[in-house]
């Protein structure tokens, strides 16, 4: 039976949806210009840059794909979050490329790239970005909509009801307030959404046990369920593959950089980071003790039938009692809705900033317009959401398409970065080669899988390898692609603003 | 004690969780009212000078 009761947990969640929508809209009034709406006029400062941070990276999505993770490879299958938790803390701890990024005063990273290599790059830059992204984002709404219909006991019919509700939601608020709103709105979710994160979790600990987990990680998966080195479904290839991911993320993805970008300086950014990095451990820990709770419940048998990334709803809306319900339901749509608002703002104001920039540049808008233009892309994506959504069915692992679809971008993207900010030699020639191999290699893995001819040949490859090979060919092209042109280039002239 | 690895990670997780989130919840509700004054439309006194603290 089903828990999920109306008028109480119905009218814990409406609440929560009021004050949220309240919140959002009642900030709108400061947006002036531009810079307002896509960088908070650069006056966030730490704990509100925390909240927000963790809020937008903790979505429905992640707690799906962590929860499937724990539910597959037991406590094992939290080790991207602590790979990623790492990076995340060096990266803040040493500057590393977001220091010189920050002090650019930049919107986004393909704007630093064009005074370093050319309007070029920059346009291909933003082109990659927001495919990768956008590809990325756009299982969001689905997985959320699913999410909720499940744990709620919705009639499976009312899915695209619910999914298209969630997002008019978010984005009236994100159209009108831009990041200001998803700030405030973030600082509201993120303390929502703790609070149902820290009561679920102590919930299934009573209820489950910590001797029951490990037992159930012990009896399905082994040795392998504890050491990721010891699972025959990760090995070096999948660590080695998440560490360089890992990095990558912390340093280019959008939603994660704009965070840095919106900071009131440099050294607030980087605290942002240092201090938010654990946060990376729980976003897998936490929803991975919830699918090795299913796993401890359901037994393996919940994969069967619905598939491996719903047995952990299925658990919760059988063990969950009301009340608590409203609040889990509640913390998941905080959840749900900062991530989606922060990533429809973050590659709208690529596509603002980077891939219309040659068209602005011949005759330049006025803030008026500007302003105008972003918000009608917010929409933009909104509505490719609840299409893409619609349309597109995912098939097997949620993680690894999510990084299969990132890697599009984050492998050319975060060697272009580093080149740019510490390699004196680097150049135009070389980053059009990265971006060109970095988005080639996912994607023709991606074709070789779906083709039934060279399908075999996919798998044995594998996603990781195929991924670390993205992330060497990416570099190797940099290198090579830079040293020809100082070799063979007959204008030596640098682009303008180079140094 | 089975796998304190993980056990001890569990734990951090739930204690990070619980008192970050009363600390954020307490210093980020300043940090809005000063972003929110920084931010404020130009008939307010207070947007001209600090303006200039921008960026």
């Amino acid at each position: 039976m089903l828990n999920f009761s109306w008028p109480i947990d119905g009218s814990i969640v409406g609440v929560y949806l009021l004050a949220t929508m309240i919140a959002g809209l009642m900030v709108r009034k400061y947006v002036q210009n531009v810079d307002d709406f896509i960088v908070a006029g650069r006056a966030m400062d730490l704990h509100l840059g925390i909240a927000s941070l963790a809020a937008t990276e903790f979505g429905i999505v992640t707690c799906m794909y962590a929860a499937q993770n724990g539910y597959e490879k037991g406590f094992a299958g939290a080790t991207p979050g602590i790979l990623m938790a790492l990076a995340m803390f060096f990266v803040g701890a040493t500057g590393f490329c977001i220091e010189p990024l920050r002090a650019a005063g930049v919107s986004t990273i393909p704007e630093l790239f064009e005074r370093r290599f050319g309007l070029g790059v920059r346009w291909a830059s933003g082109v990659v970005i927001v495919v990768g992204g956008l590809l990325n984002m756009g299982v969001f709404l689905r997985i959320g909509g699913e999410f909720l219909v499940f744990v709620s006991g919705l009639n499976p019919d009312y899915l695209e009801i619910v999914m298209t509700v969630l997002l008019v939601g978010v984005a009236i608020y994100t159209i009108l307030g831009g990041m200001l709103s998803v700030l405030v709105t973030d600082y509201l979710q993120f303390i929502v959404m703790s609070m149902g994160l820290v009561a679920i979790t102590l919930l299934i600990l009573f209820k489950v046990g910590w001797s029951s987990l490990v037992e159930t990680v012990q009896a399905n998966h082994g040795a392998g369920g504890f050491n990721p080195f010891a699972n025959d479904a990760m090995g070096v290839p999948y660590v080695l593959f998440n560490a360089i991911f890992a990095l990558a993320t912390v340093l280019t993805w959008q939603t994660i950089v704009q965070r840095v970008l919106s900071a009131k300086d440099s050294a607030t950014g980087r605290r942002v980071f240092t201090r938010t990095s654990f946060f990376f451990v729980c976003r897998f820990i936490i929803p991975g003790i919830w699918g090795i709770a299913a796993l401890a419940m359901l037994g393996s048998e919940a994969a069967a039938s619905d598939g491996s990334l719903y047995a952990m709803p299925k658990f919760l809306s059988l063990t969950v009692p009301t009340g608590l319900m409203g609040l889990l339901v509640a913390a998941m749509l905080a959840a749900d809705m900062s991530t989606d608002s922060a990533y429809m703002l973050s590659w709208s104001s690529v596509i603002y900033n980077d891939v219309l920039a040659p068209f602005r540049r011949r005759r330049p808008w006025s803030e008026r317009v500007g302003l105008l233009v972003n918000r009608a892309l917010v929409g933009a994506i909104g509505i490719f959401l609840l299409l893409y959504g619609l349309w597109y069915p995912l098939k097997g692992d949620l993680w690894t398409y999510i990084t299969v679809t990132a890697s599009i971008y984050l492998s050319s993207m975060s060697v272009l970065l580093i080149a740019c900010c510490y390699w004196t030699k680097a150049n135009n020639w070389g980053a059009i080669a990265a971006i060109a191999c970095g988005a080639v290699v996912p994607i023709a893995y991606l074709i070789l899988e779906q083709v039934p001819a060279t399908h075999e040949f996919a798998r044995r490859i594998g996603p990781y390898w195929s991924g670390l090979a993205a992330y060497a060919l990416t570099g190797a092209a940099m290198v090579v692609g830079s040293l020809l042109k100082a070799a063979f280039a007959t204008d030596p002239s640098p682009p303008k603003g180079q140094t | 004690m089975s796998h304190p690895f993980w056990l001890l990670l569990s734990i951090a997780c739930l204690v990070w969780y619980s008192t970050i989130t009363i600390y954020v919840a307490v210093k980020g509700a300043s940090d809005i009212v000063a972003m929110l004054k920084t931010l404020s439309p130009p008939e307010d006194a207070d947007r001209a000078p600090t303006l200039a603290g921008r960026g």
